[in-house]
């Protein structure tokens, strides 16, 4: 960086480096603690002793270490497999099924003379303003569909968002210039295929944008999984984290919980370690890929309105 | 009507790459809206949403005896709105103009990709670490300051308990889209401001905050149309679903899950959701109605 100064284009950098510029760096820094110190929290909580927890509580600086917070996580064994393949599967086959759907959607709506577009629009629009409500949806999902414990309810409800439509189809107004299409269609290519090979392609800084931003929500959806999915190989992540909630839950909620109860359910009572353990297996995945897609941000997420 | 069959027919293949959006928006977001009509029926799980008989405006009625509960979670829906819209909105423009102003670039961006991190975190998981923070017994807060705060049955504290974790999660992600348009702004605006004499402040005043307007219309825009719908897992994660809270946490939607799961109260339930749907309606055109007459170009639709 001090050799790279010289070489700096603006000059006047240097000179920048203000007593402001310093206050401005700390509170910056500071929010920086507040925003990674909780974060912090869950490693060294994951590795910190369980008699240390219960007695001095959680701290940044624990005195006793120990692993068997991971070695507890281990006890879900085959259940935690079949959760991560679960929330893979899931993740990736909503991703890209959105991912496709929606750029040809955004594609074709963003055609100028085609005059199907504006009611499409108007179409996509509708349900960012009125909607049936979480009530209504249950009911037709599981009564109506048939789909109660269906990974399809896991898939579809966030398959496709209007703002993501939104998000797509002004990159290709904006960043994709229409003579390449037409110059295409020119040498003969039809439709799909300036679509598939002309179109889709040049999206690639917004598809990496909006699928990242996609694969978090699916990553992260505890909802749709408490309300629809029942049996045990259908379990994703997030469902994991909640039923620790709940059988902790359960045991302050019934301090009357007949001894021999509480030593059945020895095994099962979720330690302190162990469900940070468990967040941090829920949540790693994320935080390992998420800095490689972090330049994609700025680039793919612009706003446009839906107008024309 | 010719000319648009001639055109629909000429743009066949983009009526076929529009066709599963088409069909997924259907089944997903449009069928569920004709269960609207549940408000104005007395239920039957046996007859389903269409069969069941119709009872006028019985729901609603027994939504104005038990007034107390909906008026809570109606009043927390909105106030929580507005806490969070306007606290997040200028945080999240503040904390943009601040990174974009650091002469320091390899440090802002560090910084940057450690704010951001909360955002991923599901709220499955956020309630574990706001556990170690304010739990009674083992808690952070209670152990380095030496007190026993009983939280989670102190309804008082959470609006800003709340509040925190929602700037926590969302602050640094929030600001990205505002970083985005601050990168665009044209430098010679700057260096123009810099000859003629303007501080930084002036400039940041004169050409940053203008230029971001747009964008924040247009989030803020975005966002009026779920003034009745809330962050469920904040308000029903994080507060563990804690009955004693209720009165500073319930919201519309998180009764309407815990309604789901104890599978009761689907009138009174029925009749809350369509309020809400109507009025996120009505506050959505609105909204956009006014930004239409002040700056057309800013409008949604």
């Amino acid at each position: 960086m001090a050799k790279g100064n010289k070489l700096d284009l603006a000059p006047s950098r240097k000179d920048q480096r203000t007593f402001g510029q310093y206050v401005l760096w700390l509170i910056l820094f500071i929010f920086t603690l507040f925003c990674f110190l909780p974060v912090l929290l869950v490693f060294i909580a994951a590795f910190t002793d369980e008699k240390y927890i219960t007695q001095h509580g959680f701290s940044f600086f624990p005195k006793v270490w120990s692993m068997v917070g991971f070695n507890s996580v281990m006890r879900y064994g085959a259940q935690l497999g079949r959760s991560y393949y679960v929330t893979i599967l899931v993740t990736v086959v909503g991703t890209l099924m959105g991912l496709l759907f929606m750029s040809m959607y955004a594609y074709a709506i963003s055609r100028k003379d085609f005059r199907l577009s504006r009611f499409l629009s108007v179409y996509l629009l509708i349900p960012m303003l009125f909607n049936g409500g979480q009530l209504s949806g249950y009911i037709i999902f599981t009564t109506y569909y048939n789909l109660k414990d269906s990974l399809w309810l896991l898939i579809l409800p966030l398959c496709v968002t209007t703002m993501n439509v939104i998000i797509l189809r002004t990159y290709i107004v904006n960043s994709i210039p229409s003579e390449l299409m037409e110059a295409a269609k020119i040498d003969g290519a039809g439709e799909y295929r300036t679509f598939f090979q002309i179109t889709l392609p040049l999206m690639k800084p917004s598809l990496a944008a909006v699928g990242f931003m996609m694969a978090t929500a699916y990553w992260n959806d505890w909802q749709n999984a408490l309300l629809y999915i029942t049996s045990d190989n259908k379990k994703p992540l997030q469902l994991l984290l909640v039923n620790i909630q709940k059988s902790i839950e359960f045991l302050l909620n019934n301090s009357n919980v007949p001894a021999s109860v509480r030593a059945a359910m020895g095994g099962t009572i979720p330690q302190y370690s162990a469900t940070m353990a468990t967040v941090i297996v829920v949540i790693g995945p994320i935080m390992v890929v998420y800095p490689f897609f972090q330049k994609y941000f700025i680039k793919g997420l612009t706003v446009g309105s839906v107008k024309g | 009507m010719k000319g648009f069959l001639a055109n629909t027919w000429k743009h066949r293949a983009h009526v076929v790459l529009a066709l599963p959006v088409f069909l997924i928006l259907f089944f997903i977001m449009y069928v569920p809206m004709t269960g609207l009509v549940m408000a104005f029926k007395d239920y039957k799980t046996t007859l389903g949403i269409y069969k069941s008989p119709w009872n006028g405006l019985e729901n609603f009625k027994f939504l104005i005896a038990s007034k107390k509960i909906f008026i809570t979670m109606t009043r927390n829906t909105i106030l929580y709105y507005f806490l969070f819209t306007t606290i997040g909105t200028f945080l999240n423009v503040t904390l943009a103009i601040a990174i974009d102003q650091l002469v320091f670039k390899k440090a802002a961006k560090t910084m940057q990709t450690l704010m951001i991190i909360p955002v991923f975190i599901s709220y499955a998981a956020v309630q574990f670490i706001v556990y170690a923070f304010i739990s009674t017994d083992t808690g952070l807060l209670n152990k380095t300051f030496g007190l026993s705060t009983r939280f989670y049955s102190t309804a008082s504290l959470w609006p800003w308990i709340l509040l925190i974790v929602k700037i926590w999660k969302d602050t640094g992600y929030g600001s990205v889209l505002y970083m985005s348009v601050l990168a665009g702004i044209d430098s010679a605006l700057y260096e123009a401001a810099e000859i003629d004499g303007a501080n930084k402040w002036q400039s940041i005043w004169h050409i940053t905050l203008p230029s971001l307007v747009p964008m924040i219309t247009v989030m803020l825009l975005l966002s009026v149309g779920s003034i009745m719908k809330s962050d469920t897992g904040l308000f029903y994660q994080v507060t563990r679903n804690s009955g004693v809270l209720y009165d500073k946490t319930q919201v519309i939607d998180s009764y309407v899950l815990n309604a789901i799961f104890k599978n009761s109260n689907f009138g009174f339930t029925a009749a809350t959701s369509f309020f809400q749907s109507i009025v996120g309606l009505l506050l959505m055109l609105l909204a956009n109605f006014t930004v239409k007459k002040i700056e057309p170009e800013n409008a949604l639709f």
